[in-house]
């Protein structure tokens, strides 16, 4: 795996630096030119579908961190 | 999740979430995080659409008690739309890209106008079903690092993730990537081509 797709895969996880109510962008994305980010996107456009449809209450992880930041 | 919630009209999940129901919302978003992740495709190029989407969705949630509906379908996902875009728009702004081509964000203010009918396609039973069926046939690796992701609920970074499967970074998020890609190749065989059924 290259540096390249390793960033990519990581950009497309959940996980965002904590920052409320602001919008801190993952490290990885950050690191990614554009074209690297629309492969990002699309990847978690699926992604999140997967998870949700494997989480037993029918959640993302994008959901599963909105509602953790939501509940304090 | 509560009976009543899978059953909910948008009406009654309005209601609910207005009131403070975590539960209506979590319902909620299991409909609409799909449409909303796409009305924000246009800008994926230029802002993180997760960071935006996350916090466009905590916003969607402190608004709600004070929201109006129009008596249209999908209120409340419009306003999030709404939200988000506006979240996006901040962010180019932010960093100055929004000097670089001002006809980007007319188109791109336009393409988050249109809304795709019907919730998402993930919460389809049948397909829940297959994937579920080919989550089983997966290595133990790949479908350890899933599983990682989907329990953490995007609470920790990767490298944490990793730390905790006994992988580096790199082999967690080959894992990731093989995971992934078996979970497409299984539904492909059969029938369900993951792009367009998940789009």
């Amino acid at each position: 795996m290259t540096e390249r797709e390793a960033l990519v895969e990581e950009a497309a996880g959940a996980w965002r630096p904590a920052s409320p109510g602001q919008v801190r962008p993952h490290p990885a994305w950050a690191d990614l030119e554009p074209a690297g980010r629309l492969e990002a996107y699309e990847i978690t456009c699926v992604l999140r579908r997967l998870e949700a449809a494997l989480d037993p209450q029918g959640l993302s992880t994008t959901a599963r961190a909105v509602l953790a930041r939501i509940s304090g | 999740m509560p009976e009543s919630a899978e059953l909910a009209g948008e009406d009654l999940l309005l209601d609910g979430i207005r009131a403070g129901d975590q539960m209506s919302f979590a319902r909620w978003l299991s409909l609409s995080e799909g449409r909303l992740r796409g009305s924000l495709r246009p800008f994926a190029a230029r802002v993180d659409v997760e960071a935006v989407l996350q916090e466009s969705l905590v916003r969607v949630w402190q608004v709600t008690p004070r929201f109006v509906p129009d008596g249209r379908p999908d209120a409340l996902l419009r306003l999030a739309i709404r939200i988000a875009r506006n979240l996006a728009v901040s962010e180019l702004r932010r960093n100055r890209i929004d000097l670089v081509d001002p006809e980007f964000l007319e188109r791109a203010l336009a393409d988050a106008e249109r809304l795709t009918s019907g919730p998402d396609s993930g919460s389809d039973p049948i397909l829940r079903q297959a994937i579920e069926e080919c989550r089983r046939t997966l290595p133990r690796k790949p479908a350890d690092a899933i599983q990682a992701r989907i329990e953490s609920g995007g609470a920790e970074p990767d490298a944490v993730l990793a730390d905790r499967l006994g992988m580096r970074r790199n082999t967690f998020l080959q894992n990731i990537t093989r995971a992934r890609r078996l979970l497409a190749a299984c539904l492909r065989r059969r029938g369900i081509d993951v792009a367009s059924e998940l789009a």
